[in-house]
């Protein structure tokens, strides 16, 4: 796809017109990034920065370190970016993985070495609290609206161990630690929990490859 | 249970990252060895691969955009100039083997270095945009380790928004950090970590802080290196009032 044709799509366009969009407009990044086209740097920054900053605030509650995480991200991915015949992870589902490590990394380095399990993030930080459209948004908007309503539909056990485990980085001992309940409860919910999520986000996978 | 069945029972987990140190070290070792759990674990990572989606956008701050791009664009150049000698000298065979193609792929690259100039360019005329707009410029000599420094802030009332620049200031104590805070109503709030170039000196752009209440100044630290968050815990550089 030629530059100039790059553009962003509108948030209300449907699901399918959009994951198109984005699908061409990665693939076009993609070779580009890989070409060594710096400008393609600059779209790919603005595309995912919002989402990706969205990610690491929400995981680390501290605006500095979610942008340190967000820069290794886009620096891993400059450094790294392959063909898309070489694999089929999508630049968005690669960035916002490294993005999540990076945060996971952090934050067990914190607690390590700040914190004692009992003091660590008390409260729940509802990550996961509804949210109205808005410029950051645009485009990504109705990928996140159906990731939204698969959480939603999660029962309030699994939802908060989703909340814990996936956005909050705690492992099984420290999720059965801090919820007050079996290690073999956590495991569980866990299980149900992401069992669920893969069949309902399956009809996403064809934008990620 | 035989031993691979619990590695199959662990397999999610292990792609989420869920599992505990001693289970996530066993599967570690096993991964290397087993195809079959290698493909499920690509599977449940593609499967899940928009779930960090389920969090909400949040818009960069001003200069986030132009810091990351410098930053990266940065990072692999350095080692790339140790290369320069040798690369010129097959550039030249290249050159004498095929001037045509030296030529489309020169054009190429100028292409994108033009595309990054004007990238840069733009983010410069932000950043003279607010400089020129600063209805407020306000300074504060700085010493640090025998070393006369300065903070200064241009603060644009319009947009909100301040460039700071750090300059004179030798490297951070192995261990610490410079800080940047913003003085509120509501006490001190963290603002940047301050990095400095290789001649002590760096520039930021930054908006208003959104906790805190009313803007009152600003305070440049020597900070912990390891902390990131609480309020300052290191002594205090500098500090302006608005």
């Amino acid at each position: 796809m030629p530059r100039h044709a790059i553009r962003r799509p509108q948030v209300g366009l449907s699901r399918d017109a959009s994951a198109r969009d984005s699908s061409l407009r990665e693939a076009s990044l993609r070779e580009r990034l890989v070409a060594r086209d710096e400008q393609a740097l600059v779209e790919l920054v603005d595309l995912a920065s919002p989402w990706l900053l969205g990610l690491a605030q929400g995981m680390l509650s501290d605006q500095d370190e979610a942008e340190d995480v967000v820069m290794e991200a886009f620096r891993t991915v400059w450094q790294n970016v392959t063909p898309a015949t070489d694999g089929p992870t999508g630049l968005m589902p690669y960035l916002m993985r490294v993005t999540r490590h990076r945060a996971i990394d952090r934050l067990r380095r914190r607690r390590r070495r700040e914190l004692t399990l009992a003091q660590a993030a008390p409260e729940s930080r509802s990550a996961l609290a509804p949210t109205e459209p808005n410029e950051a948004a645009d485009p990504g908007w109705g990928v996140h609206s159906q990731v939204h309503e698969a959480l939603e539909a999660l029962p309030a056990d699994q939802r908060a161990a989703v909340q814990l485990a996936y956005f909050e980085g705690f492992t099984h001992s420290e999720i059965a630690a801090r919820l007050g309940i079996p290690l073999g409860t956590v495991k569980t919910r866990l299980r149900l929990a992401f069992g669920r999520l893969r069949t309902t986000l399956a009809g996403l996978k064809d934008w990620v490859s | 249970m035989t031993a691979h069945e619990w590695f199959v029972e662990q397999r999610a987990d292990y792609a989420i990252r869920s599992l505990d140190e001693g289970d996530r070290a066993t599967f570690d070792a096993h991964l290397p060895n087993c195809p079959e759990c290698r493909a499920e674990i690509d599977r449940v990572e593609a499967e899940l691969a928009w779930l960090p989606m389920g969090l909400k956008p949040v818009a960069p701050r001003p200069g986030f955009s132009r810091r990351v791009i410098q930053e990266v664009l940065d990072e692999p150049r350095r080692p790339a100039r140790r290369w320069l000698m040798p690369a010129a000298l097959a550039a030249s065979l290249l050159l004498a083997l095929g001037a045509w193609l030296a030529g489309r792929q020169q054009s190429r690259s100028l292409e994108a270095e033009l595309a990054a100039l004007q990238g840069r360019t733009a983010a410069l005329e932000d950043t003279l945009s607010i400089m020129k707009g600063a209805a407020r410029v306000l300074q504060a000599n700085v010493r640090m380790g025998g070393q006369q420094g300065g903070l200064v802030i241009f603060a644009n009332e319009d947009t909100h928004r301040w460039n700071v620049v750090v300059h004179g200031l030798p490297p951070a104590p192995a261990g610490e950090r410079y800080q940047f805070w913003f003085i509120t109503a509501d006490g001190m709030v963290r603002g940047s970590e301050v990095r400095l170039d290789p001649k002590g000196h760096t520039m930021f752009t930054t908006g208003m802080p959104p906790v805190g209440g009313t803007v009152m100044g600003a305070a440049l630290t020597l900070e912990p290196g390891g902390v990131s968050s609480g309020p300052p815990r290191g002594p205090t550089l500098a500090h302006l009032m608005l």
